[in-house]
């Protein structure tokens, strides 16, 4: 038991979100990692939004729905999360109110407004908590003056409110927190959500055009790159915003989208059109409940069938599922290489759970990842001979077309069937070449998946996504189970194949209704495969994963 | 560059007397004026009969889906402005199946030309009423008559805040040449509306006249509602 979990709650707009993160990341300074998964309903205002902190000594983290320590800021928020106390470092907890507080009650709000604010009650709640586990308060000082520091005023405010909250820890005693070892200080640990993981690896990748539509939870993304070298279009609809991605790439640069399962449907067509007009395109989803509008602010794993399977006719595409920090990172530059070696659509499959959950990585351990910009076959500097000289979809050995770019030369690009200059052909021979050039392009793809744990192990659990932090902390104590992280769902990892094949029990772990990954495998494997699923857009809790897979 | 370097080798496989003949020719003129290789000019084609052009005229032509050649055409003139950028349609792909991205191009003042090739109905599926459709004719799918008025994409250009907006029958090869030419060099969001009834389908719409319009109004109110104006009709220069 080398976890602990705290739970800040309170309506939206109190700064849940903002409290967490700073939290979080303070403790990371301490030289603990940590998982921060939020949950807030649609609303900008009101209602209990709340943030869940697990921090422990040890890599991969689980979230948990019994917490040893609730700080709430409301009594509506108290009364709703005051039955989750009860965790398992609760019982050696030694400080008065069991774990559980109300921000009224301890006076922080008093303090806030004395200090001229009501909303840095959530700050000094900081220096409450920090105080109580038996932090330093200069690690949490730090780590304030990091998140305010560009704005004097503002950061002298939250200073005082964090002082503040730790004198009031000092009544209500010490807690033991001594089973959570500090790990050693000296290396960093880095602190981002899957969101900004993915976001540096579109920057690595020097993409060069964004089409993004507001949508949970890809919007910190659009966030992001608006502020960043990337030219981002904000277009009038998901249909326009793929098109446009389309069109960028078609003309020269890396191109993306990011949208969720809803924006996803009206990109089908466009992306079909990719397929078969070969134009690079990477489009994230992040993954949340549906279908329709289900409950846009929670996570799901329920869209891998749409994305492998969505669109009409058959052309080849990529589908990619980072499961943290590092595969976000190194799969969200990854995306664009792959898109433009094989000029094919790249799906990249999060979810809200990831997208929008803070995790941590060591920092040399990020740093340690790299790949180079791939453009793929181009054709550079070719001179036009008046333009239906140049065979754009020229057959070649492994299906891959030399790409021009208009400026260089005059060519045509297709969304009919085309011939190799890509001029409207409904041949029956050329069509049949044209299928089996487009179809041979990923053929040479290899790898997609990570194996963990001991190769002897009774039972090969498979997972996708975002689950694999969650599986890798039910690892640590089970070592009769071990786990293929399936990073590339499609095309489905051969050698991945070749392992399931050999297991001897299989059981997928996902995050949907019917078992999508688990029911490939059986067509491919010819076996049958067992599944833990979860539908209610919360992720796998670390207790509840166990007492489902051992019975 | 001289016509001929904007011709293709394929056979050209409109109906006889359609106008898309003249569009042709009058495009191929106005890009020789405007003094572009084929390789600098990309044209975005709809899916139609019009748009079938994509084999008939050599430049970076791209056959995109219905409805959606607009923001193809947005993103390839964002990731390259040094690009000419044309997106061409029919009145089903530009005021039908993509109306919403005709206006929103037009809110932004989007740096391409848009044309559109209003023949008043779908014609490669064999005439139905579209959009664009006048009230009362009788189509495939509207045998008693279209019972709703015509949607205008001049009308919806300039109520959107197009900066350039034109109409003009593909008939008047040379005036449409010149009109297509002041849209390629005009800064912002151009339409050119070409009006060329089906030969097949709207037959009876072949040979209606306009009235032209020697100086672009001043002002967008004179223009709206008024459906047999043609030649430049509003054009707003950016200061």
């Amino acid at each position: 038991m080398k976890n602990f979990a705290i739970k800040l709650s309170g309506p939206a707009g109190s700064g849940m979100m903002q409290a967490g993160e700073i939290l979080s990341k303070a403790l990371n300074r301490l030289g603990f990692y940590t998982l921060m998964y939020p949950e807030y309903p649609s609303r900008i205002r009101g209602g209990d939004n709340n943030v869940l902190i697990v921090f422990s000594s040890e890599k991969y983290i689980a979230a948990v729905e019994k917490i040893d320590l609730l700080l709430a800021f409301g009594k509506e928020n108290y009364e709703r999360h005051k039955g989750e106390v009860g965790g398992p470092a609760f019982a050696k907890a030694t400080a008065g109110k069991g774990g559980k507080y109300e921000a009224g009650e301890l006076g922080l709000n008093k303090i806030a407004k004395k200090l001229g604010n009501p909303l840095v009650a959530n700050t000094a709640g900081l220096g409450f908590i920090f105080r109580i586990l038996g932090f330093e308060l200069r690690i949490l000082e730090e780590q304030i003056k990091e998140e305010f520091g560009k704005n004097q005023e503002i950061l002298k405010l939250n200073l005082e409110a964090v002082r503040k909250g730790y004198e009031v820890g000092v009544s209500c005693g010490l807690w033991d927190v001594g089973r959570v070892v500090r790990v050693r200080v000296g290396k960093t640990i880095v602190n981002l959500t899957g969101n900004e993981a993915l976001v540096e690896g579109i920057l690595k990748a020097d993409c060069g055009f964004a089409a993004i539509y507001p949508m949970t939870p890809i919007n910190s993304i659009l966030a992001m790159l608006t502020r960043s070298k990337v030219q981002v279009f904000r277009p009038e609809d998901e249909i326009a915003g793929i098109m446009a991605a389309i069109g960028a790439s078609y003309a020269g640069k890396r191109a993306m989208v990011a949208t969720s399962g809803g924006g996803f449907s009206l990109m089908i067509e466009g992306m079909g059109m990719a397929g078969t007009a070969e134009i690079p395109i990477v489009i994230i989803v992040g993954q949340r409940t549906g279908p329709s509008t289900g409950m846009a602010t929670f996570s799901s794993q329920a869209d891998l069938n749409f994305a492998i399977f969505g669109g009409h006719g058959e052309f080849p595409r990529i589908v990619l599922s980072p499961g943290d920090l590092k595969e976000a990172f190194f799969l969200g530059a990854e995306a664009f290489n792959l898109a433009e070696h094989y000029q094919v659509p790249v799906i990249l499959l999060t979810d809200k759970y990831l997208a929008e959950s803070r995790f941590s990585v060591d920092k040399e351990e990020l740093e340690k990842i790299r790949n180079s910009v791939d453009r793929g076959k181009l054709v550079e500097g070719f001179e036009g001979d008046g333009g239906f000289g140049c065979k754009r979809y020229e057959f070649t050995k492994d299906g891959i077309s030399p790409r021009a770019f208009p400026g260089q030369t005059a060519f045509l690009t297709n969304s009919y069937e085309h011939d190799e200059y890509g001029f409207s052909s409904d041949e029956v021979e050329n069509r049949k070449k044209m299928m089996k050039k487009r179809m041979r392009k990923l053929s040479g793809l290899e790898g997609g998946y990570g194996r963990y744990g001991e190769n002897g192990a009774k039972t090969t659990l498979v997972g996708w996504g975002s689950t694999k932090e969650i599986i890798l902390d039910f690892l640590k104590d089970h070592q009769e189970f071990n786990y293929l992280h399936i990073w590339r769902p499609w095309p489905f990892p051969k050698e991945a194949e070749e392992i399931l094949k050999k297991s001897k029990r299989i059981v997928c772990v996902e995050g949907n209704f019917s078992g999508q990954m688990a029911d490939m495998i059986e067509r491919l494997i010819f076996r049958k495969v067992e599944r833990v699923l979860k539908d209610d857009g919360r992720p796998f809790f670390k207790r509840e994963l166990e007492a489902r897979l051992i019975k | 560059m001289k016509e001929d370097d904007f011709k293709t080798n394929q056979e050209i496989t409109w109906c006889p007397g359609c106008g898309g003949y003249g569009f042709l020719t009058a495009l191929k003129k106005a890009l020789v004026k405007v003094k572009k290789e084929p390789k600098d000019v990309v044209v975005t084609y709809d899916i139609g009969c019009s748009a079938n052009a994509i084999n008939f005229l050599n430049v970076c032509g791209f056959a995109t889906l219905h409805g959606r050649s607009i923001p193809v055409a947005i993103g390839a003139k964002m990731a390259n402005p040094s690009l000419t950028v044309i997106a061409q349609g029919g009145e089903g792909g530009i005021v039908t199946e993509g109306a919403n991205h005709l206006i929103h191009a037009a809110q932004r003042n989007d740096d391409i030309t848009v044309i559109i090739n209003n023949n008043f109905v779908f014609g490669l599926t064999t005439g139905q009423a579209s959009s664009a459709t006048p009230k009362g004719l009788r189509t495939r799918s509207t045998p008693e008559g279209n019972p709703f008025e015509a949607l205008c994409a001049v009308d919806l250009a300039l109520i959107s805040g197009a900066t350039f907006v034109s109409r003009t029958p593909a008939s008047a090869v040379e005036r449409t040449a010149e009109i297509i030419y002041q849209a390629l060099i005009h800064k912002g969001f151009s339409l050119v509306e070409i009006i060329q009834p089906c030969v097949v389908w709207t037959k009876e719409l072949v040979g209606q006249d306009g009235v032209w319009v020697e100086k672009p109004f001043a002002n967008k109110l004179d223009v709206i509602g008024n459906e047999k104006l043609w030649g430049i009709l509003y054009q707003k220069l950016l200061t």
